[in-house]
């Protein structure tokens, strides 16, 4: 039996095989049982992670790759982190393309889990039975700011259910863009369909076409809707009942089907969302309507044709100057969010102090409550007039485009399911194409659209979603 | 004067096959000259679009480099790149152990029955992701995968084995029986027989199986889209639409660089190996 004075010991002081052993174990029990208590000490033996603390846990938010790169980094890195240190949230924010939000939205809901907010750029009215109501959060905002903006209010409250199925948080105005030196040798101003019906051709022989998308995209979408608007015509009367087929309907197809055969070329039937800002880019285009994305991108990437750029209202219909949003900022809780009551706070926060990301967005995102900007259009005619970018003063526009030309998808009635789907489906553009290719005449076109949109209200209407 | 008849001789070859090569090299041309180009050049439809602008011998000094720039600086790229590199080398594993016995299973032991099962399960690749995504995606978040490269780790070999074991398969039976049944006679057992027989001769196959599985992972989208949602853990085809087009607005020099990259060693792993390549996709072929 060995003793202990038989032990090998190394007088050089180099460890034997057994002092490792006994070393590396204790070591690794240390760090084990210690390094697992640490997270769970240090609320109590260290400082509060945050020191405000008022909500707890994850909130895990999904929003569009915004068009300003700028922004997303200052809502990531800046934004969301004083926030979630003031409420004691760990916020992500998850950024996808404009285009890949529905599916993404459809996935969630198969799998019964995802984000907590979700934010879509149309109104998601026919999401209604998964997502929970707002009412509370959008009354504690009214009373702090006042009045919602009407756009805001009909694209995110049901009517039937009396329900606030998102929280509207910002609307961008949609205005367009202009070659000014073009349109100066045409020898007219863009102020009214019938002005660009005149100057099309011109033009079109000068090698700058006319550029409005009659395809399944955005913003063909938006520029449709808005000229029937223009017209005297809509989708849906204020009583959610389906009005397409009308004269005004038919006087719109026809001016579009001139203004594509006078100054346009068949590229606009195969345009995405992207296309109009390219062709306009590249310098082909003489007119677009887009959100400001056109010019800011010609600002940033330092191109000549950005100092010859104009912005200017929708133009001007026989009925009135009326055009949509160009997209809709609205969030909407999911009923299998985990963390609602930070979801709610986020929202009211965020809509209480808008200001910073109307000028974190280059003046994209108009708050959906005029007043989160302190001053309401007063100062925000104020602060698009100190930009600096030539022409100087370009963007005071926007504020008046947003004050009197912008209204909701589905006006004269709210943004219901019905018109989401026809929204999403893009039965407009279809409609106008198919008169433009001479496919249909206006009076078919408009009957056959009339049919089609019968059939979605009376699906809504039995789901129960829709007066 | 033989060299000449021989150039002669497989001159047709080279006029055949020279438009072809022109055309399907022509993408990968404009992306390379994309990627390095300004923006005031590219937006200029006066400029000739093959090359650099303005036109100058040090055509270098036209180009930039700070689009590529971007996407490293900027962006989660070269994550992108690590994990579209561990989920496709996971997934081409995962398929190589179920699938080449699977392959071999169906081509040898069970005969005529193993023809209809084998086409069963081709069938089963011919089902669009689009309607999978949804089932799936309930499936990932029970698991608590979701957001997480496990997620891609554990669907991605429902689509690649199907087609991988069909493919196996038919090259299986082009290796005689004769060469097992030797080594079985010489003392083998059925699965020395295999590790030692079947699968060094199988190679091409089994290589053809490697660059199709890490391929597929490489352009799948929907999947990628929809199971992951953080950018850190996406992979090159979910980060590169995600993160590259903002609203309406394409980065185009920056999109053709990130799509360029992982393109190059894929292509000079075809390359490599285009050969076995080929004799794996047609082993089963002719018989």
């Amino acid at each position: 039996m060995p003793d202990a004075g038989d032990e090998l010991v190394r007088p050089d002081g180099q460890l034997t095989r057994r002092d490792v052993l006994r070393r590396g174990t204790a070591g690794a029990f240390a760090i084990t049982m210690f390094g697992g208590l640490a997270e769970r000490a240090f609320p109590f033996y260290g400082p509060l992670r945050y020191q405000h603390k008022q909500l707890s846990g994850e909130l895990k938010i999904m929003q569009w790759t915004h068009f300003v790169p700028d922004y997303d980094k200052w809502l990531d890195g800046t934004y969301v982190k004083q926030w979630g240190e003031k409420n004691d949230v760990e916020v992500k924010v998850d950024h996808i393309n404009l285009a890949l939000l529905p599916s993404a939205a459809a996935s969630e809901v198969a799998s019964g889990g995802g984000h907590d907010l979700f934010q879509f750029l149309f109104p998601p009215s026919a999401l209604e039975k998964q997502v929970i109501p707002l009412n509370d959060i959008v009354q504690e905002v009214t009373k702090k700011l006042g009045k919602m903006t009407d756009v805001a209010q009909k694209s995110s409250y049901n009517p039937k259910t009396k329900k606030y199925y998102g929280f509207a948080d910002n609307y961008v105005p949609d205005p367009i863009h202009y070659r000014k030196s073009m349109w100066f040798n045409a020898g007219v101003f863009p102020s009214s369909w019938d002005a660009i019906r005149r100057a099309a051709p011109a033009l079109k022989n000068a090698g700058h076409p006319v550029g409005l998308g009659m395809t399944g995209e955005l913003d063909s979408n938006m520029l449709l809707m808005s000229l029937l608007y223009c017209y005297g015509a809509s989708l849906q009367d204020e009583e959610s009942r389906v009005a397409i087929n009308s004269k005004a309907t038919v006087e719109a197809l026809k001016v579009m089907r001139d203004i594509y055969r006078r100054g346009m070329t068949d590229e606009v039937f195969a345009w995405t969302a992207a296309s109009n800002n390219d062709a306009f880019l590249a310098g082909r285009l003489s007119l677009a309507l887009n959100a400001i994305s056109i010019r800011r991108t010609a600002e940033d990437r330092g191109l000549a044709l950005a100092d010859d750029t104009w912005i200017a209202p929708i133009p001007r219909g026989p009925v009135r100057r009326l055009g949509n949003e160009h997209v809709m900022g609205i969030y909407f809780i999911w009923k299998f969010a985990k963390n609602k009551a930070a979801a709610k706070r986020f929202l009211v926060d965020q809509q209480l102090g808008y200001r910073q990301h109307f000028l974190q967005s280059k003046f994209y995102n108009f708050p959906a409550w005029t007043n989160s900007v302190k001053g309401g259009f007063k100062t925000i005619r104020r602060v698009t007039n100190q930009d600096r970018h030539k022409p100087l003063g370009q963007y005071n526009i926007l504020a008046s485009i947003a004050e009197k030309n912008t209204t909701n998808v589905g006006y004269p009635g709210y943004a219901n399911a019905a018109i989401g789907e026809i929204w999403s489906t893009y039965l407009v553009p279809q409609m106008f194409a198919q008169v433009a290719q001479d496919k249909m005449t206006p009076q078919e076109a408009a009957k056959a659209a009339d049919r089609q949109f019968k059939q979605i209200f009376k699906k809504w209407r039995d789901q129960g979603l829709m007066p | 004067m033989a060299s000449l008849r021989a150039g002669l001789r497989s001159l047709p070859t080279y006029l055949v096959v020279a438009p072809f090569a022109i055309v399907l090299a022509f993408p990968f041309y404009w992306m390379l000259m994309t990627m390095f180009k300004e923006d005031s050049d590219l937006y200029d439809v006066t400029h000739v679009p093959y090359v650099f602008n303005p036109i100058q011998w040090r055509f270098w000094e036209s180009a930039t480099t700070k689009h590529v720039s971007f996407i490293f600086e900027e962006t989660n790229y070269p994550t992108w790149l690590l994990n579209t590199a561990i989920v496709g080398g996971l997934v081409v594993l995962i398929t190589l152990v179920i699938s080449a016995p699977a392959g071999y299973a169906l081509a040898r032991l069970s005969g005529r029955w193993g023809q209809g099962v084998g086409i069963a399960i081709f069938l089963v690749y011919l089902v669009p992701p689009t309607l999978l995504f949804l089932p799936l995606s309930r499936l990932v978040t029970e698991l608590h995968l979701k957001d997480t490269l496990w997620s891609l780790i554990l669907v991605y070999p429902s689509f690649t084995i199907p087609f991988s074991t069909w493919l196996l398969m038919g090259f299986f039976k082009t290796i005689p029986q004769e060469l097992e049944d030797a080594a079985l006679i010489d003392g083998c057992s059925r699965l020395k027989a295999l590790r030692k027989i079947v699968f060094p001769v199988s190679l091409p196959g089994l290589l053809t199986v490697v660059i199709f599985t890490f391929t597929l992972c490489v352009n799948e989208f929907i999947y990628a889209f929809t199971f992951v949602s953080s950018s850190e853990v996406r992979t090159v085809s979910a980060g590169v639409p995600n993160d590259l087009i903002r609203g309406d607005v394409f980065f185009w020099q920056s999109l053709m660089a990130a799509t360029l990259i992982p393109a190059i060693p894929l292509a000079l792993l075809y390359n490599a190996f285009l050969d076995r390549f080929i004799k794996g996709f047609t082993g089963g072929a002719f018989r």
